[in-house]
């Protein structure tokens, strides 16, 4: 009896499984590489009904966040300033009050206008966790995480656009270890403050003062380390007590 | 088996091409692999709802109730409106006794360190855009745009104001300033005026 099958399918198996193998391992790295929010959320930069330059009001102005962002301190949700806080400064008469870019708000609030129709700006949310995770802007930012933790360099974004993954694995990064994100509370919404910044003798006399321990002592353990935000976080978790919740009610309620 | 690779070498630099890199912009809401609840039909801050007529999420208090925590209006407030049920016709709200500016700060307000602190930041928060950090008129905006002189708070003129007449003029606005009723809470206007006191007698007018 001659043979059923020819030389050649002896490998066909093995070259199948080769090829299966190879496509197998492509397919995995581009979902390795794009199905996460580091791919699909970050550079997010949508159009805005009017084109709001964070860099010029944040950075070169050099407005506080809390001027428009005002209940951020507050409330879970911060705040979107309604139309009266961008007509404090360009209503009629003011600050580039006939800018055609203007041309939604001016809708929205000026009862002159031939186009007026009292409808609030649709401004397009950019930064969002599913509606299953909850995320409090009042508990960070009275405890000393900065905007620019979760949304970055915004006084430096003409356009402000998607900086940081909000993932959960990158939310966990920072309940871990909250050190490295904590820094005093009056520099909350100083973007660009760096450990530089902060005066070590006031520092050092307001964390003896939380957590009664001698300046002498606290010098003593700092000794021959860095100043660094590292530092200066390790200090304000102990002084402030931060205990980030990693459990999933934390955030999944 | 030569061909299969030459192909995924070629499919693979194409489909890489058109992945792209990690944070490059665009415009496009952004692409969700399982979407399941992550949108879900509840009323969310400031957004938009289907269900409502006009389509704001946001709902008005129904007329004659009171949010927990607010006090319904006074009888006899002319000004008291329907959303007004906060504002009493008492001086911490209004900053006026009947129809006169009231001098000096309600009992309710205690002056003391805290409450200078507190109106430091919000003074520099909201006020210094435009009258400057130290009072002076002089803010950020007045150096870009020639907009209308911005009133110099420590000079004679507002130094010799009384308190419910400051406050009165955060709540309601003046001239081309608009109210601050809706970003500063009651304290921090109080907070504010007790701050300006204090820049006032620094500035040695």
């Amino acid at each position: 009896m001659g043979n059923i099958f020819p030389r050649w399918t002896n490998l066909l198996a093995i070259k199948v499984l080769v090829c299966l193998g190879a496509l197998g391992t492509c397919a995995i790295a581009v979902a390795w590489y794009s199905w996460t929010p580091k791919y699909t959320r970050v550079g997010y930069m949508p159009q805005q009904p009017i084109p709001f330059d964070h860099s010029l009001h944040a950075g070169q102005l050099g407005m506080d966040c809390r001027y428009c962002h005002s209940q951020v301190e507050n409330s879970p949700h911060s705040n979107i300033p309604a139309a009266q806080v961008c007509w404090n400064c360009h209503g009629p008469g003011k600050v580039k009050s006939d800018s055609p870019k203007l041309e939604p708000l001016r809708q929205a609030m000026d009862t002159n206008y031939e186009k007026y129709t009292g409808q609030p700006i649709e401004w397009v949310q950019l930064h969002k966790v599913p509606d299953y995770a909850h995320f409090s802007h009042q508990a960070h930012v009275n405890r000393g995480v900065s905007c620019v933790e979760c949304h970055g360099r915004i006084d430096e974004m003409p356009v402000v656009y998607h900086a940081k993954p909000l993932s959960m694995s990158w939310c966990l990064d920072c309940h871990r270890d909250p050190g490295k994100v904590l820094r005093p509370l009056d520099q909350i919404t100083n973007l660009k403050w760096g450990a530089d910044d902060l005066d070590p003798e006031s520092f050092y006399a307001y964390v003896a003062g939380k957590t009664k321990v001698s300046v002498e002592d606290l010098k003593k353990s700092d000794q021959g380390k860095a100043w660094d935000r590292e530092l200066i976080g390790a200090h304000l978790q102990k002084a402030w007590s931060v205990h980030p919740p990693q459990d999933c009610a934390a955030c999944h309620y | 088996m030569r061909w299969f690779f030459l192909i995924l070498a070629i499919a693979s630099i194409t489909v890489a091409l058109a992945i792209g890199p990690r944070g490059e912009k665009f415009s496009t809401p952004p692409f969700m692999l399982f979407p399941d609840m992550d949108n879900q039909y509840k009323v969310k801050a400031q957004k938009p709802s289907e269900f409502f007529e006009n389509g704001q999420g946001a709902r008005v208090p129904v007329e004659g109730t009171v949010p927990f925590g607010y006090a319904p209006p006074k009888e006899g407030v002319s000004a008291a409106g329907p959303l007004d049920f906060s504002r009493g016709d008492d001086y911490l709200n209004t900053g006026l006794f009947g129809d006169f500016y009231g001098k000096g700060f309600p009992g309710e307000i205690k002056l003391d360190e805290t409450l200078l602190a507190r109106g430091k930041e919000r003074f520099r928060i909201s006020c210094s855009p435009c009258h400057g950090m130290s009072g002076n008129g002089a803010g950020i905006v007045s150096k870009y745009w020639a907009i209308p002189p911005t009133a110099n708070l420590v000079d004679p003129r507002v130094k010799s104001m009384p308190e419910g007449q400051i406050f009165w003029t955060i709540t309601h606005g003046k001239g081309l300033m608009g109210p601050y009723n809706g970003v500063l809470s009651v304290k921090d206007r109080w907070a504010i005026v007790a701050y300006l006191r204090g820049l006032q007698a620094a500035s040695g007018n």
